[in-house]
């Protein structure tokens, strides 16, 4: 079973059949250059799977972020390690027109305590492609700091982001999953 | 939530993230040019992750199949490959556990369990037709070739299995 979590605006929740129109309206636009896409439909669904797959075989995974009020989908947000990754990473994607409410740094913030506080991470990194200046602002705002530069055999040159350590976090966030 | 089934010689059960590392080794090796073609570890790890995410979508996928002392065998299941409206019966052993008859144990075992489970009347299996040992196991397991069967790829042989028979 996928855990849920919540803050006080935000729902991450596990990702399933339904969510595949907002998967295919991203990884169908040009929002999604940075994280593998444009993907056509057939690759949109296959990108769904692949998350689930992910949670199946390594127990963690990336959420489907929602606005708690409105139920709406926002992004997703999560723990992401599958063969090829350098390390377990913390990442994030909003969909189109949820940009500059938070909702980013807030849903990495609640992954970031559950990889920490449930999971037990000492660590943790966030992958940025070079010109995603929104990503690289919303790691630098979780207090990552770049680290070096990556070179994925598909996606090419991205910057590791390095969050700090558990004991290095203030307030370990343990609202996140209240 | 993913069943176990027993066979005779066998154990199938729910993939191992370990079992990757066979599937990475595959993909690698030419083996796999009748099947997906060959392709990166990390390309691999997402087909292989969104093969098994069928259990929690649709509640069936593909079992890890192993000895009874627990040494990984392969895979066999049911996979919906790209570009295909249907259900596939697939199946994949390791070079060391080939030639004893394993995927067509196993494969027996999951024709019966989908008969049982969902009423299935029929599965098939897309081979690359130059994948001879893959087709004489199709045969081999009574299935019959349909020569109007279309399958992923332009030349593949698709073998119909009637799961009314096999799990009488």
């Amino acid at each position: 079973m996928i855990p849920v979590l919540t803050s006080d605006r935000l729902t991450l929740r596990g990702p399933d059949a339904r969510d595949i129109a907002a998967l295919g309206a991203f990884y169908g636009s040009d929002r999604s250059r940075f994280v593998g896409g444009p993907k056509d439909a057939e690759m949109a669904w296959r990108q769904l799977a692949t998350e689930i797959g992910h949670w199946t075989l390594c127990g963690y995974g990336r959420w489907m972020v929602d606005v708690t009020e409105t139920g709406e989908t926002v992004g997703m947000a999560g723990l992401w390690n599958p063969a090829g990754w350098p390390e377990p990473e913390i990442g994030w994607d909003l969909f189109d027109g949820f940009e500059g409410k938070g909702y980013a740094t807030e849903a990495g913030a609640m992954a970031r305590s559950y990889a920490y506080d449930v999971l037990g991470w000492d660590t943790a990194i966030s992958l940025v492609a070079p010109a995603n200046t929104g990503s690289a602002r919303v790691a630098e705002r979780l207090g990552a700091v770049m680290e070096r530069s990556f070179t994925h055999v598909r996606f090419g040159e991205v910057l590791v982001y390095r969050h700090p350590a558990p004991g290095a976090l203030a307030d370990g966030g343990a609202e996140a999953y209240a | 939530m993913i069943p176990v089934l027993t066979t005779d010689r066998l154990r199938l059960c729910a993939p191992r993230i370990e079992d990757f590392e066979h599937w990475a080794a595959f993909f690698a090796s030419e083996r796999a040019i009748y099947e997906r073609g060959m392709m990166s570890r990390a390309d691999a790890w997402r087909i292989w992750a969104s093969d098994v995410a069928g259990w929690t979508l649709r509640g069936y996928g593909p079992f890890r199949v192993e000895t009874p002392a627990g040494e990984y065998v392969g895979e066999v299941g049911i996979y919906e490959p790209d570009g295909y409206e249907g259900l596939e019966l697939g199946w994949f052993v390791i070079p060391e556990t080939e030639g004893k008859g394993f995927a067509a144990e196993a494969a027996r075992a999951v024709m019966t369990w989908a008969r049982g489970r969902f009423g299935w009347d029929r599965l098939t299996n897309i081979i690359d037709p130059r994948n001879v040992r893959s087709v004489a196991l199709g045969l081999r397991l009574g299935g019959v070739i349909d020569p109007d069967g279309k399958g992923e790829d332009p030349g593949d042989v698709v073998i119909v299995h009637d799961l009314k028979r096999v799990a009488a």
